[in-house]
């Protein structure tokens, strides 16, 4: 395939020479043997001629391929040139990714990955190791906010940790599959893009229309000379701005659940049994003096996470958007410290909702009290039994 | 037409772009998740003792114990003759030898009840000794008949407190958070033998407050 009419050129700066190098391959030789025909008629010359363009030949065909796993995202092209992509992320790993693309959250990003296939050919009965490194980065911002992974053979790539960033030199290049045989020819190695939260100046969102390029290296016997050379253009990642905010429990404090799992909401907290005396507080409570009554509290945490927004810092705001059917009886509070008197009513009006920080840093936790005031009011405006109310928390990166 | 076809394709793109969920969003700024707070309530009640505060008199303290008993209160060293000052104040007796002697105190009851939705305007306290003395009963609890917070006027202002039942020492109507100031005390009797009671002696009074 390598050198079929019409192959987009290899840059001559980007591809180290190799055997079957355009320049020097097939179609030449070919040339040369229509010449020989019809101007010289010994026999001698027109052998060693033949045995040339033979070799010749042999040496031309591409001796390194890329091809889709099957199970991985598609890879078109031919060699020396492949194209995919991973299609549209963000590093929250949020929502679907492409077609035969696996996206994990990670405590700093998020790492799209899938898997290709390393084929290898006319080696004989050599044996070849091909490592990869990123040729051409992503340009300005975009290398900032998609870094190029792999994953070598024969692990099975379906966990980050048997990824590693690939690197952006030949010399730092990364050993994707070894111990490829005319036995045992091809290989199935991952390969992945890594976004860390990246905000603030060098936050990028948005297509990165020049992509970046993967220059997979064929080398033969441990020879530290290249012997084939392919490559593989990213050249239609998309990166999306996210955020994320979730309420967890602290400790020492109450039980914050979901029962839907860690990242949908509703979240969940239970006050148990609580009366205006503060007789017996739930594990987790405390109780806190309040004229007209008790304040139940419990310490909580609300984590924001924020994604490629050029802002380092974010407003966490709550209110009641479901208030208590006694809400004279039941409020809600809120507090910095915990202390007695310094529990304020959250907001019930969402449109001007409590500040709990007009400064968040990604993935920092905002530690605050979430108070419960139970009324001592008796008589027909006392309650006794259950109810429930919601809080609304907002994230907002400016 | 085409108008309309371009603008559902937009309205498309954009639903497309922008996935939401409760605590995620892409391409967006802003993400809102709720938390669901329950609580169940229930009535309390709650009552309390404490120091009396009656001014122009003495005050036995009343001390939080924490131990078998919740609190306790001290009258010292007693006598039937009325020699001894005791802790607080004491009433000597009307005819020595023969009456008895008060040594005495005020204290506070405070009563709170939370969260009754019923008719609480027959609220009560009540106090009964539990644990009376030992026989012979020469030194006994006594109360302030007029369950009042006047200032008893001598040893006639007291009655022995009721050891088989509980006497009434806040009559219906008891307010919550409104603190009763009341009067207690010992009666020592004259009483002598081979039984009588000499020494420290201990007894409990129990008080119970009933919303209704």
């Amino acid at each position: 395939m390598h050198g079929f009419p019409g192959s987009p050129k290899k840059p001559e700066t980007k591809m180290p020479a190799s055997f079957h190098d355009h320049e020097n391959a097939t179609h030449a030789a070919t040339k040369q043997i229509g010449r020989v025909r019809r101007g010289v008629s010994s026999r001698w010359p027109l052998a060693v001629i033949l045995f040339v363009a033979l070799t010749s030949s042999m040496w031309a065909a591409p001796k390194l391929k890329l091809a889709s796993s099957g199970t991985g995202f598609t890879v078109a092209g031919v060699a020396p040139a492949y194209t995919a992509s991973f299609g549209t992320m963000n590093a929250l790993a949020f929502g679907t990714p492409a077609t035969n693309v696996s996206a994990t959250a990670l405590s700093n990003g998020a790492l799209y990955y899938t898997t290709l296939t390393i084929n290898i050919q006319a080696i004989g009965s050599n044996t070849g190791v091909v490592t990869a490194y990123v040729s051409t980065n992503f340009i300005g911002n975009a290398a900032s906010a998609m870094i190029v992974y792999g994953c070598a053979a024969p692990s099975a790539c379906t966990s980050s940790g048997q990824f590693s960033a690939l690197g952006t030199s030949q010399a730092g290049a990364t050993t994707l599959a070894s111990g490829l045989a005319s036995g045992s020819p091809s290989a199935d190695v991952g390969f992945a893009i890594f976004l860390p939260d990246n905000d603030g100046a060098t936050a990028f969102t948005g297509l990165s229309a020049l992509g970046c390029t993967v220059s997979f290296d064929l080398y033969l016997n441990g020879s530290n000379t290249v012997s084939d050379t392919v490559t593989l253009a990213l050249s239609n990642e998309t990166v999306q701005s996210a955020v994320q905010l979730t309420v967890g429990s602290a400790g020492g404090g109450l039980t914050i659940g979901n029962a839907g799992g860690p990242l949908l909401d509703p979240f969940s907290m239970n006050f148990g049994n609580v009366n205006a005396l503060g007789i017996g507080p739930s594990a987790g409570l405390t109780t806190v003096a309040q004229a007209g009554g008790i304040i139940y509290s419990t310490p909580y945490n609300v984590l924001p996470v924020f994604t490629d927004i050029n802002q380092t810092s974010a407003t966490v705001k709550a209110c009641v958007s479901t208030t208590f059917t006694h809400s004279v009886v039941l409020i809600l509070k809120d507090s910095a410290t915990g202390s007695a008197g310094s529990f304020s009513d959250i907001s019930t009006n969402c449109g001007a909702a409590t500040s709990l920080t007009g400064s968040a840093g990604d993935r920092s936790s905002v530690a605050r009290y979430l108070g419960l005031f139970v009324s001592n009011v008796n008589g027909v405006t006392a309650f006794t039994g259950l109810d429930n109310a919601t809080l609304t928390y907002t994230l907002t990166v400016p | 037409m085409k108008r309309m076809t371009l603008a559902v394709f937009a309205a498309l793109l954009m639903m497309a772009s922008t996935s939401f969920a409760a605590t995620q969003a892409a391409n967006n700024n802003t993400v809102a998740p709720t938390l669901n707070v329950s609580a169940t309530i229930q009535k309390a009640v709650s009552l309390t003792l404490a120091t009396g505060t009656t001014g122009a008199i003495s005050h036995c303290a009343v001390v939080a114990s924490g131990g078998a008993s919740d609190y306790t209160m001290n009258f010292g060293t007693v006598d039937a003759l009325g020699v001894n000052p005791g802790n607080c104040n004491k009433f000597n007796p009307a005819t020595p030898g023969t009456t008895d002697a008060i040594y005495w105190t005020d204290y506070q009851m405070l009563p709170v009840y939370t969260s009754f939705t019923t008719t609480i305007t027959g609220t009560t306290v009540t106090a009964q000794v539990t644990t009376d003395f030992a026989a012979p009963h020469n030194i006994y609890i006594v109360r302030d008949t007029a369950n009042s917070s006047t200032v008893p006027a001598g040893v006639g202002s007291f009655s022995a407190m009721g050891t088989g039942s509980a006497d009434t020492v806040g009559v219906a109507g008891v307010v919550s958070g409104t603190a009763l100031t009341r009067f207690i005390g010992v009666g020592v009797k004259p009483t002598n033998g081979a039984t009588v009671l000499n020494g420290a002696q201990t007894a409990t009074v129990t008080f119970t407050l009933t919303v209704q």
